[in-house]
């Protein structure tokens, strides 16, 4: 009877917490009857021989386990496609950036002094050790987006289908999932950079035989730092919102819009705010670019380049904000749901 | 492929066809109320083998889904679980029954069909 004991607690440690005790109460019982029925002297205490015979036929712990649990995907069939697509994306990238850093360094000459072994193993080690990271924040996105994302919706959407929808679906705008799955992921990352890891942003160069780097952001970033977060949390939001949806809806369009809004007042704060950018002396020399500037000099055009940049991107954000507006209003679907209400 | 691999590989499609006889029948077998054990003995008698290790977390399965209903008996040797079909299991069970006599009544049709048209070419044969 004791192994019996162990054999259920094996069982109970590999079941799903909700009804555990339960479905052990009910395993026991059964399994008793099993072996009251084999036991070959009815009425006495089972022998050790028909205990293990009626084990044996249920099977392994885990296995029978196994069959009481539901399946939970880290991430599902549905999104395991588009999960693969983005990941080769982002690891391409990654990738590419790092070969990026280490031609540069090799261009200003830096690694001469360390030898082009060690700079080949820093290279390499680096260059792993980023593709995990970047692997490890695209899986985590898209668990994030397979645990927020009810399998009820995609149900949904078959549920009652009839050729007529065709037209209504033409009607809506469909959603692209690859690129909200990378907004998503990006935006992860950015939120983790600035909020973690923001002095690593910075210029890299290889000074007394090992890597030293000098953040190139000034403290005057931190003010902003909570609200670029902020807004990159929306759009996190919305972006899961519209996956589970499928479609651009009026609240998903105003939402878009809102975060807009609030992304170009941010954009605004930081250009007319103080400078953002500075270039360290240090770091600027060690990299030995003859561009014939020092590194002030740098630090201004390199700060009225960022302004320019940011001028474009509230131009994009402006230009994405009317597109949406403008396909809200035309949208057939959008001026049904408005009418409904009579 | 090795033998081996081709038994595996059958009895998979075997068990993928059996899989939605299987819950035909226990929720046949369930208009009175059973334990899990009496259950299986039962269905075993009629010639209808099946797993304890299916049979057991099928029952618990099909009463997430509200098609079978069960209780704690504490007033026989040991504490046994019964399940007995709920309004919504007959209900389920009688489109069910409808359904596999048409299946049934179609593939008989259809076999017989290929059967005959096999006989005739071995017929044909010079």
């Amino acid at each position: 009877m004791k192994l019996l004991t162990i054999y259920l607690e094996e069982i109970r440690h590999h079941l799903p917490l909700k009804n555990r005790d339960d479905i052990i109460k009910e395993i026991r019982s059964l399994l008793m009857d099993s072996i009251e029925e084999r036991n070959p002297k009815p009425g006495t205490e089972p022998d050790e021989a028909t205990i293990k015979a009626v084990m044996a036929d249920f099977g392994a712990p885990r296995k029978v386990a196994q069959q009481y649990g539901t399946r939970a995907f880290l991430i599902g069939p549905q999104m395991y496609p588009v999960y693969l697509n983005v990941l080769k994306i982002v690891l391409v990238i990654v990738a590419a950036l790092n070969i990026l850093g280490v031609i540069i360094a090799a261009v200003s000459g830096s690694s001469a002094e360390s030898g082009i072994f060690v700079t080949l193993l820093e290279t390499v080690g680096g260059l792993i050790s980023s593709l995990f990271t970047a692997f490890g924040i695209v899986t985590l996105s898209f668990s994030l987006i397979e645990r927020t994302t009810p399998e009820e919706w995609r149900v949904e959407i078959e549920k009652d289908w009839s050729p007529d929808d065709l037209e209504k679906v033409e009607d809506k705008e469909r959603v692209k999932i690859h690129e909200l799955a990378i907004e998503i992921t990006m935006g992860i990352v950015l939120i983790v950079l600035i909020n973690v890891y923001l002095d690593r942003i910075g210029i890299y160069y290889l000074a007394d035989g090992g890597w030293a780097s000098a953040p190139i952001l000034n403290d005057n970033i931190l003010r902003y730092i909570p609200w670029i977060t902020a807004y990159t949390v929306f759009d996190i939001g919305l972006n899961l919102y519209l996956i589970r949806k499928g479609f651009w809806d009026l609240g998903s369009s105003i939402a878009k819009i809102l975060i807009n809004v609030f992304k170009i007042a941010v954009l605004a704060a930081i250009i007319i705010g103080p400078a953002i950018i500075t270039i360290s002396p240090t770091a600027w020399d060690a990299l030995n670019f003859d561009l014939g500037s020092t590194a002030q000099q740098l630090t201004r055009t390199i700060n009225i380049t960022l302004d320019v940049l940011l001028g474009l991107a509230i131009f994009g954000l402006v230009v994405d904000s009317i597109k949406r507006i403008i396909r809200t209003l035309y949208s057939k679907t959008h001026i049904d749901f408005t009418f409904k209400a009579d | 492929m090795t033998d081996a691999a081709k038994h595996d590989q059958t009895q998979s499609l075997v068990q993928e066809l059996r899989r939605g006889v299987i819950i035909l029948a226990v929720l046949s077998q369930l208009h009175e109320e059973q334990y899990g054990y009496s259950l299986m003995k039962g269905l075993e008698e009629q010639g209808m083998q099946i797993d304890q290790g299916t049979l057991y977390p099928l029952l618990r399965r099909l009463e997430d889904q509200n098609l079978l209903e069960s209780d704690w008996r504490v007033d026989t040797s040991r504490p046994r679980r019964y399940y007995i079909l709920s309004e919504l299991g007959k209900v389920v069970l009688e489109e069910m029954l409808t359904e596999w006599s048409r299946i049934k009544t179609t593939v008989d049709k259809l076999l017989a069909n290929e059967q005959e048209k096999n006989y005739e070419i071995i017929n044909d044969l010079p």
